[in-house]
């Protein structure tokens, strides 16, 4: 991090003494202060809830969040429908996604169910009619706050789940999720959840995702060899 | 053979990182995990797709009555990631086979861990069940 400071304080010397600089050359020194976040990284490999229990912060469900997620049948499980997960839920899961990064779009390509979600950093906003297209991904949209890229998600579609174990949300959910090289190898991911319907504040949590090395990704089509489907039987209340 | 089985512990030297996959289904919908289970058997085919690998063994009673029993493990990109290949388990090795019954009765069970009994290579088997010991 103290190597990334430098050089960027560096570059920005460069470009205040430079105040003629083509802009050409101000897009190559902007484009260089962002930190660089290709590659692959591993997914967070746990259910959101359970680490949330783990820090001793519980999800704080509004009165009608909690009847849901006492009640949920976690046969109805969407990914046990071989439909995609929601835009964290790709994060949080176990499988790694790779980072495509350039100065209009940053896009993840994930492994899990081949999602692919691009974060539009142009400057545009959502639009106007996305909440009648809803998409499992939901619609992303990105800046820069220093060395952390910010993504503002909403319109997910209300049939993904947070987790494996029955988060449930609704059409009103709003991500913000937070990226930030903590070391080269380390990308600390921090998500907020505001859903007024489900929880009665936003709640965040934040891990750390490790840069993998030495594999790729590898294809995952869930609805290659589906066995399970039949055998699925309804949960009891928790 | 078939016995009911106390969950296991994973064990210091194990082949395999042994920690829980990811499945594309909750565990409870379909596995009982009040129902562990230890099995010995042939394997007959290995089912190396997604989004689970599945393979099935040959188990025989104490009667001598030999049924086929098909065994779930993880999803090919994690299991391949912890040194499984397809042809890990071939037709024709004896396994032993820690896992959990399914719920609908059928001759199915989730695995955690198999041991290759020709060289006792312990392969973790990537259970959904969250609760498994790890």
């Amino acid at each position: 991090m103290k190597v990334f400071t430098t050089v960027a304080a560096f570059l920005s010397l460069v470009l205040l003494a430079g105040c003629s600089t083509p802009s050409s050359d101000t897009q190559v020194a902007d484009e260089a202060v962002h930190p660089d976040l290709r590659g692959l990284w591993a997914g967070g490999a746990r259910d959101i809830g359970a680490m949330m229990e783990e820090i001793g912060q519980p999800i704080p469900f509004t009165d009608f969040g909690r009847e849901r997620w006492e009640n949920v049948d976690l046969a109805l499980n969407p990914n046990g429908y071989c439909l995609p997960p929601g835009p964290q839920r790709a994060i949080t899961g176990p499988s790694p996604f790779l980072i495509v990064q350039t100065d209009d779009v940053i896009a993840f390509l994930h492994e899990n169910h081949g999602m692919y979600r691009p974060i539009y950093m142009d400057g545009r906003g959502h639009p106007d009619d996305i909440l009648d297209y809803p998409q499992f991904r939901g619609h992303s949209i990105g800046s820069w706050e220093g060395d952390t890229l910010v993504v503002d998600t909403i319109a997910i579609d209300e049939r993904t789940w947070l987790d494996s174990y029955g988060l449930e949300h609704s059409l009103g959910l709003h991500l913000v999720e937070r990226f930030r090289l903590s070391d080269p190898d380390t990308l600390e991911y921090s998500v907020t959840f505001e859903d007024p319907e489900f929880y009665r504040e936003p709640w965040t949590l934040t891990i750390d995702l490790e840069r993998q090395i030495g594999t790729r990704l590898i294809e995952y089509v869930c609805s290659e060899n589906e066995r399970d489907l039949v055998r699925l039987r309804s949960t009891e209340a928790r | 053979m078939i016995r009911r089985s106390r969950p296991f512990l994973c064990i210091a030297g194990v082949v395999l990182v042994c920690a829980p996959l990811w499945a594309h289904h909750a565990f409870e919908a379909e596995y009982d995990r009040n129902q562990p289970v230890t099995m010995t058997g042939t394997v007959t085919l290995m089912e190396w797709m997604n989004p689970h690998i599945y393979f099935f063994i040959d188990v025989e009673d104490d009667s001598g009555n030999v049924t086929n029993w098909a065994v779930e493990g993880g999803a090919p990109n994690g299991l391949y990631r912890r040194g499984w290949r397809k042809d890990s388990l071939k037709p024709g090795d004896e396994v032993v086979v820690d896992g959990w019954l399914a719920r609908d009765g059928s001759n199915s069970l989730n695995s955690s861990t198999v041991v290759r009994s020709s060289d006792n290579l312990r392969l973790f088997a990537g259970t959904s069940n969250r609760e498994a010991d790890n």
